[in-house]
């Protein structure tokens, strides 16, 4: 799929203009305006406090910008409540990992099945087809031998893995990860590096806020660098990786 | 698999045993006072399983529902004695309009989370308590309403046994409704709101819709209940229709029983409705019953958060796997299947360290 949009002009993914948030008297975003890339592993990387995971809540509607719009392939998605947003086909995690504590490992991906119609409401949930396809995102994680468990009692790691797999259920095109690598073991870091690669290729887009730099360079096509509320930098990771600013940013030069 | 079915039995053997019991009560009571006892009791059943629409499903904890149970009873009564309707159109009537009434009230209170939503709920029912005391001239305020028999020319014990089997009809349509739910999609989504509303609206759920839906659902089948005892009692006064009380009651006996379980509030009808009727007799008119519901309240806050339902099957299962995991002889191929399938020590694993 990525392969079919030339190099030079990627066709646009999630794209912002003058996306704006103050709480009390701090900005977190000051008149962001940014555009991801369809198709592709976008980063989006900045020191603690330049308004990463403010920009992903107000994107996915969890809250209400002050000022500017947010698009999703040219369709303004601003002020739609995060629902909708899910449903335009965007999902995504928190940064600290959220699951359905006391749900089985199961129930957790059938909580994210959308129905259609009343009788779609009603029918029963965990049908054949539901289920299997449930088991294949677990197995995909190599979780599925804990769907009987109750979710809460899971490993850091294995929530985490989860998670992503309650997001995959929900079929989104565009998957945004806050923080995928925080608080996991080194190898597991390359399980999620690898997997992220792995749907990418199948044709879904990524935008990951990350601190680990490692994977950030490795994993992603096209890196924006977030200082103050607003992006300072964007390109590939070669070009980023040598850009001044980004390194004034993190180095307080 | 197996024991999958086993339990399967074991429900549906409970359930008709359940069921003949209920069914053949009325012919065993030795009087009409303990078919009144066993109205009590079914009365709250099916307004504590009403409420468990809500609370259980959802997380959300209402202590007005009150307010339907007394607009079901009021609606009914005065459609009846003022509108002239035929007993049992006035009770689906009333409750249908209190189904309406309940969506600007759910579509206001479901706004707010957690204390507030609890706050104004019981906002709810302290507002009808005053309207429906200060509006004399119509509900006939602190003087009672009095509503018109709907059998005129039974007797009065044969009037307790039609009421009793009508209750138990109730409770069981009730109960089936709330199983729909609970294994529907729908119930998914709603239990997902209970676990984390934020993440369940982030798949996709809507949540604010849901939330109102099985508000209204919970309303409708509270406003029913309290019509039924309209019909049944006869006599209404607002300061009982209208009780923080009766909400509060319904929260206890869902919370014994266990909110999670489709019998959970019916156990915890049964257990309550019992103790206050015994209280009620023995103590008349000392507020005892008050004190046995609010140690009952606090033994269940203190040693079972979740109701009597999961700790009893918490207590059943750690028998169980004593069982499981003492030393015991193993068949080479049984060693062979557990090889082949390492991920069931680790379920194990998982369960142990949260116990």
């Amino acid at each position: 799929m990525s392969e079919a949009a030339p190099e030079s002009e990627p066709a646009p993914s999630l794209a912002t203009t003058g996306l704006t948030k103050a709480f009390g008297g701090v900005t977190a975003l000051d008149s962001a305006t940014v555009t991801f890339h369809h198709g592709k592993v976008n980063a989006l990387i900045g020191p603690n406090g330049s308004g990463k995971t403010t920009f992903f809540n107000c994107v996915t509607g969890m809250i209400r910008p002050d000022a500017g719009r947010t698009a999703y392939r040219g369709r303004d998605l601003t002020g739609r409540p995060p629902h909708r947003i899910a449903r335009a086909g965007i999902g995504r995690s928190f940064q600290l990992c959220r699951v359905f504590p006391r749900m089985t490992v199961l129930d957790n991906l059938l909580a994210a099945v959308r129905p259609h119609g009343l009788a779609g409401q009603l029918a029963r949930s965990g049908r054949r087809e539901e289920t299997e396809r449930a088991r294949d995102w677990l197995t995909r994680m190599g979780i599925e031998h804990l769907e009987r468990a109750e979710a809460g009692r899971l490993s850091w790691g294995q929530q985490k893995l989860l998670e992503l797999a309650g997001v995959l259920m929900s079929e989104p095109e565009l998957i945004l990860l806050d923080e995928p690598a925080g608080g996991v073991n080194p190898a597991l870091v390359d399980r999620i590096g690898d997997l992220v690669r792995e749907l990418n290729a199948e044709g879904r887009t990524f935008l990951i806020v990350e601190h680990n730099m490692d994977m950030v360079m490795s994993l992603s096509d096209h890196v924006v660098v977030f200082d103050r509320g607003r992006p300072i930098a964007q390109g590939p990771p070669q070009v980023i990786q040598s850009d001044e600013r980004v390194l004034g940013a993190y180095l307080g030069i | 698999m197996r024991r999958g079915s086993d339990t399967r039995l074991i429900h549906l053997g409970a359930l008709l045993a359940a069921a003949a019991i209920a069914l053949s009560f009325p012919s065993m009571a030795p009087s009409p006072y303990e078919i009144t006892v066993g109205i009590a009791i079914l009365n709250y059943a099916v307004l504590s399983t009403s409420w468990n629409f809500v609370g259980g499903f959802t997380g959300y904890i209402s202590l007005g529902h009150g307010a339907f149970a007394g607009l079901g009873a009021y609606g009914t009564g005065l459609l009846v004695a003022r509108a002239g309707l035929p007993p049992f159109a006035a009770l689906f009537t009333a409750a249908a309009l209190v189904a309406l009434i309940a969506v600007p009230v759910g579509y206001a209170a479901l706004r707010v989370r957690g204390a507030s939503f609890v706050i104004v709920s019981i906002a709810l029912v302290l507002i009808l308590l005053l309207v429906f005391q200060s509006w004399a001239s119509f509900t006939g305020g602190s003087r009672g309403l009095v509503v018109p028999r709907p059998f005129p020319g039974m007797l009065r014990a044969e009037h307790h046994r039609t009421f009793y089997f009508l209750f138990l009809a109730l409770l069981a349509v009730t109960l089936s409704a709330w199983w729909v739910i609970d294994r529907s999609r729908f119930g998914m989504g709603l239990k997902a709101i209970r676990e984390d509303e934020d993440k369940a609206q982030s798949l996709g759920i809507p949540t604010y819709s849901y939330k109102l839906v099985v508000f209204v659902v919970s309303a409708a089948f509270t406003a029913l209940a309290g019509g039924l005892y309209a019909l049944w009692f006869g006599d209404l006064d607002p300061v009982f229709q209208f009780s923080v009380l009766g909400g509060a009651y319904m929260v206890l006996m869902a919370l014994l029983g266990g909110v999670r379980h489709l019998y959970g509030p019916l156990l915890g009808a049964v257990a309550v409705g019992y103790a206050l009727e015994y209280a009620k007799v023995e103590y008349g008119d000392t507020p005892l019953h008050l004190v046995v519901a609010g140690l009952l309240l606090g033994v269940v806050v203190m040693f079972m958060p979740d109701g009597v339902i999961p700790a009893a099957t918490a207590l059943i299962g750690r028998f169980r796997r004593s069982g499981e995991t003492s030393i015991r002889e193993v068949t080479a191929a049984e060693l062979r299947e557990r090889r082949e399938q390492p991920n069931r020590t680790e379920v194990k694993d998982g369960e142990r360290s949260g116990t």
